[in-house]
């Protein structure tokens, strides 16, 4: 059962600010989809702002190579849309795997990046687009990279009477890229292990890798010294070896050894080193 | 012909349209809701519980506790062990000590968070294990529940004339049935003072003697009506809400609901017994199997719901349908403080057809032969006897189905390194092991002209509805509208026995079956036969007596040994073969099941269509027992973490019945509805070996269990 709440629909930016400004204890819904089960677990708010019907976060745009995605676009929209599906796969292809088609139909970008999930699909392809989000408030706009914006597992650094507005990512044209997982079943899973890459190399070697990693760490992360170690490197046997060896390393640098590393350590590895043989 | 007819489903219209009432959308007006305080403690004293707060909250109406029971504070359907409210001490985690009623649910369900209970906790014993020489006694008689044997020939002299042995462990976890409907019901009291309750159920008659027990109030006075059922699969034969709802109206004097929250559901419904499953198998050069040796220890937490069934049925089915000359299995069933273990599709014989199959892979691989080769040499014949050295005369259909799928065997060949393929056979005799089991029916002739059949069998999704009209139908030659069926209410039915044990079919329809052909005979003799109306027949009839006959089928079986488990348990089993394609993911472990062949001996198929539909279903459930289905106490507590296949997880299937009529059943017919699900998880383990390597002996061989085995492989 849903505690007792008050709503408010805004249908526009500015007046869901002021919303959001002029109530306590207000909690934004981009979807629900996170949200109400954590209401019907228990959690309490007084006030639920519902945007879904602010026309100008809805809004999916490409200009000049930059992608500008409005916080409150679904997974739905975003693994159907062509040009995403050109300019940014790995990130069409992992929105795709949101839950069931119900929860891509109503869950949002916006509320994913806020839930900030260690497991959170749309987030290890942002990473490697360098995701820069627009956050704005009554009092003005800021942006973020999404790399500074979540600062501990489903914890970020939104503040009260701030809304997360949109996601600005760059396409990567000439790059490969790409988003696998692993899950307990076909579908409706939350990823036990997911990579995103995206790498730009010549006939032999690597000229640019981005990968990164989630449902590993407490928050998904690029492991930025094997990105680093491959700039320029042959593409050959030995460097992909060593290169796994380094990704596990930087893990363990996070988060020590951990149980689940038995399965998800190999795992790793296996992705890794399928994504730069390519 | 009605039988064999491909026909819909009588309720397939209305369930598709959401026209059914289920017991979980029942609604009565000035109903209390009733909610049930339960056990944070797997085994402790009560030393105190303070429900006063509770009481004087808001909207609640009456608090009761065991001492509120006028009867007795016991249930079981085999062995009475289990107490509906806890008296001074607790078992287990989930167990009910409370009934909250309250004005609405939101009133109940607050006021449960409001009771103070001081617990003193005492030994756990959560592994069978531990639990036999334990000096800590969950009852009073000792931990262990139940102790069989099957015993034929000379295990020594069998494993003697062995070139191979086969020695392996198996284990496999606790399942959830995980039914669509939560359980669930309402009860109220009639015009005629007596308690009624309509609830989500497989088995109407049982659940009215427990209640006539638990209020010591005479059958006569209490009424249990099947609601619509959104599944079963054994989780509601054991009393669930009904005796709460019962008790709770003999108090309150006015109707009352419950409703089991899914996460409810998890934390108190029975669950697949855990097995842990020692296999020793000898085989012959040539791929005779000379000896199979078997230990069984099981988990049936702290009360016997069906455990002893479980440690019987797995023991006798532990050879597979395969002939061995000499068999030595013992099986154990011990109490623990872990979830009540109960039915579930199957009762052990999917557990024991993951170990016979893979056994029969093993012994396969280390004499060079070919896994089907091997099965139809060992298979059951006519004239061979079983483990328990019943000779089987009719009906032995397993060859028949491992040549259905031979050629699609003979001819497979793996797209990749990725996949590959296995099969997977069983057996299983239909209806209660060893003890008289029998159903009931009646037909009358209604005022406007129509054949009513009157039965307490459950239709809870499996289809028996239609297949007893279609039984019905045949046997009178009645087109459908010519029949009413009037069911699921033990005021106007008598006992068919429960929904379980795949028996209504071959039980319940005997039972109707030998009701129509007095029918019939009643009929001809007054010309119906001959052109006269059915109406016609009825007003000309003075002593409407004369219009009702009974039909009562009980299927010939002798109780085994008990030491040795010969003799008859079953009058007729059902057979099967599946052939499982997987592709495995290596870097993952992610093993995706991609077509299945399956083929089942009914006996007689009174509607392929339902049979299909069956098979399929098995098939879903087999996927998650092998792959991913998993209760963890403690950690599992609602779909979050608790995984079943999708439909994005189902293979395609393709379906062959299998028909070697059985002389006992209602146009030779047999069952079926466990026997879909039984060999799925063993051909989906043999064919994870095909296309790896690797063997899972521990299920689910989930995306964790199956790439750690990977990676084990590797070094």
């Amino acid at each position: 059962m849903l505690p007792d709440f008050a709503s408010v629909n805004p249908e526009t930016k500015r007046e869901a600010l002021a919303f959001l400004d002029s109530l306590d204890d207000a909690r934004v819904i981009a979807g629900g989809t996170d949200l109400l089960v954590d209401m019907k677990r228990g959690e309490s708010c007084g006030n639920v702002v519902d945007i879904m019907n602010v026309k100008e976060l809805k809004r999916l745009s490409v200009n000049d190579g930059k992608i500008i995605i409005g916080s409150t676009v679904t997974h739905a929209a975003i693994s159907k849309t062509v040009i995403l599906n050109d300019m940014a796969q790995s990130l069409s292809v992992a929105c795709g795997w949101v839950g069931s088609p119900q929860i891509r139909n109503m869950g949002t970008i916006g509320g994913n990046l806020v839930n900030a999930s260690p497991a959170a699909d749309s987030i290890p392809p942002l990473l490697i687009h360098d995701a820069i989000l627009s956050i704005e408030s009554k009092d003005g706009m800021r942006e973020e990279a999404l790399e500074d914006f979540i600062i501990a597992p489903y914890e970020t650094s939104l503040r009260p009477r701030e809304l997360l507005a949109s996601v600005c990512i760059k396409g990567l044209p000439g790059y490969r890229e790409g988003y696998r997982r692993a899950a307990k079943r076909a579908a409706w899973a939350i990823s036990r292990l997911s990579v995103a890459w995206a790498i730009s190399e010549d006939d032999d070697h690597f000229v640019d890798v981005r990968l990164a990693i989630g449902s590993c760490t407490p928050m998904p992360f690029r492991p930025r010294d094997v990105e680093e170690f491959l700039k320029g490197r042959e593409k050959n046997d030995p460097v992909i070896r060593e290169a796994v060896e380094i990704v596990a390393e930087e893990i363990r640098r996070i988060s020590g050894d951990r149980p689940s590393f038995v399965y998800k350590m190999p795992v790793v590895k296996d992705l890794v080193q399928k994504a730069l043989r390519g | 012909m009605y039988i064999g007819n491909e026909t819909n489903r009588i309720d397939a219209l209305d369930k598709v349209v959401g026209r059914p009432i289920y017991a979980e959308d029942l609604s009565v007006p000035g109903a209390l809701f009733g909610c049930v305080f339960r056990s944070v403690r797997p085994h402790a004293l009560i030393r105190r519980i303070d429900a006063s707060a509770a009481l004087a909250s808001s909207g609640i109406v009456k608090i009761l506790s065991y001492r509120d029971i006028p009867g007795e504070n016991i249930f079981g359907i085999i062995k009475k062990d289990q107490t509906y409210l806890a008296e001074d001490r607790v078992r287990y985690v989930g167990e009910p000590i409370l009934i909250v009623l309250g004005q609405t649910e939101e009133a109940a369900r607050k006021a449960l968070r409001l009771i103070e209970i001081e617990y003193e906790d005492i030994d756990v014993i959560s592994d069978p294990f531990i639990s036999g020489g334990s000096r800590t006694l969950i009852h009073e008689k000792g931990n262990l529940l139940s102790h069989r044997k099957v015993i034929k020939g000379d295990i020594e002299k069998g494993f003697d004339e062995a070139d191979v042995i086969v020695e392996h462990t198996y284990t496999t976890a606790w399942l959830d049935h995980a039914f669509m409907e939560t359980e669930s019901g309402v009860g109220y009291p009639d015009n005629k003072g007596r308690i009624v309750v309509v609830s989500s159920t497989q088995n109407i008659h049982y659940k009215q003697k427990e209640i006539s027990k638990l209020l010591a109030i005479p059958e006569e006075n209490i009424k249990v009506i099947q609601a619509t059922t959104g599944g079963g699969f054994g989780g509601k034969l054991d009393v669930t809400v009904e005796g709460f709802l019962a008790l709770s109206v003999y108090h309150a004097k006015r109707p009352v609901i419950m409703r089991y929250t899914r996460e409810e559901s998890f934390l108190s419904n029975t669950k697949r017994h855990p097995l842990y499953i020692e296999y020793k198998t000898g085989a012959r050069k040539d791929g005779a199997i000379t000896a199979i040796k078997v230990s069984i220890i099981g988990d049936t937490g702290p009360f016997a719901s069906y455990g002893e069934t479980v440690c019987l049925r797995a023991a006798v089915h532990a050879t597979g349908p395969y002939e061995i000359p000499n068999v030595h299995v013992d099986s154990k069933m011990f109490y623990t403080n872990n979830p009540v273990s109960g039915a579930m599709r199957g009762f052990g014989v999917p557990q024991l057809a993951f170990a016979h199959e893979s056994q029969m892979d093993e012994a396969a691989s280390m004499l060079k032969l070919d896994p089907f080769d091997i099965r139809i040499k060992n298979a059951l014949k006519k004239g061979s006897l079983t483990a328990t050295s019943q000779a089987l005369h009719n009906s032995v259909g397993i060859v028949e189905t491992l040549k259905k799928i031979e050629p699609y065997w003979r001819k497979r060949t793996r797209e990749s390194g990725k996949t590959g393929f296995g099969l997977g056979c069983m057996y299983y005799g239909i209806g209660n092991t060893g003890v008289s089991n029998p159903a009931n029916a009646c037909l009358t002739i209604t005022g406007d002209g129509k054949i009513a059949l009157h039965t307490g069998a459950c239709e809870i999704g499996q289809g028996s509805d239609t297949v007893l009209a279609q039984i019905l139908q045949e046997a009178l030659g009645l087109k459908m509208d010519d029949i009413v069926l009037v069911r699921g209410d033990t005021d106007t039915s008598k006992d068919a026995g429960s929904s379980s044990a795949s028996r209504q079919t071959y039980i319940s329809g005997g039972a109707v079956f030998d009701a129509a052909k007095k029918m019939r005979q009643y009929l001809d003799e007054k010309g119906f036969y001959k052109g006269r109306s059915i109406r016609d027949i009825y007003n000309s009839e003075a002593d409407k007596k004369l219009l009702e006959h009974n039909g009562f089928f009980d299927p010939p079986t002798t109780p085994v040994d008990p030491e040795t488990s010969k003799g008859s348990p079953y009058a007729t089993y059902a057979f099967a073969t599946h052939m499982t394609e997987v592709e495995v993911e290596k870097e993952t472990g992610s093993c995706r099941v991609k077509k299945v062949y399956a083929a089942h001996d009914v006996g007689r198929a009174i509607n392929p269509k339902n049979i299909r539909g069956q098979i399929y279903g098995g098939i879903a459930m087999g996927v998650g027992f092998a792959l991913m289905e998993e209760f963890i106490p403690g950690k599992s507590g609602s779909f979050d973490n608790y995984y079943m296949p999708t439909s994005m997880d189902m293979p395609d299937v393709e379906a062959f019945i299998v028909e070697d009529q059985e002389p006992t059943g209602p146009f030779g017919a047999k069952g079926l509805g466990e026997p879909a699900l039984i060999p799925q998880a063993a051909s989906i383990v043999n064919a994870i070996k095909d296309a790896t390597g690797v063997r899972a002996f521990e299920l689910p061989c989930h995306i964790e269990r199956l790439k750690i085995l990977l990676e084990k492989a590797k070094r």
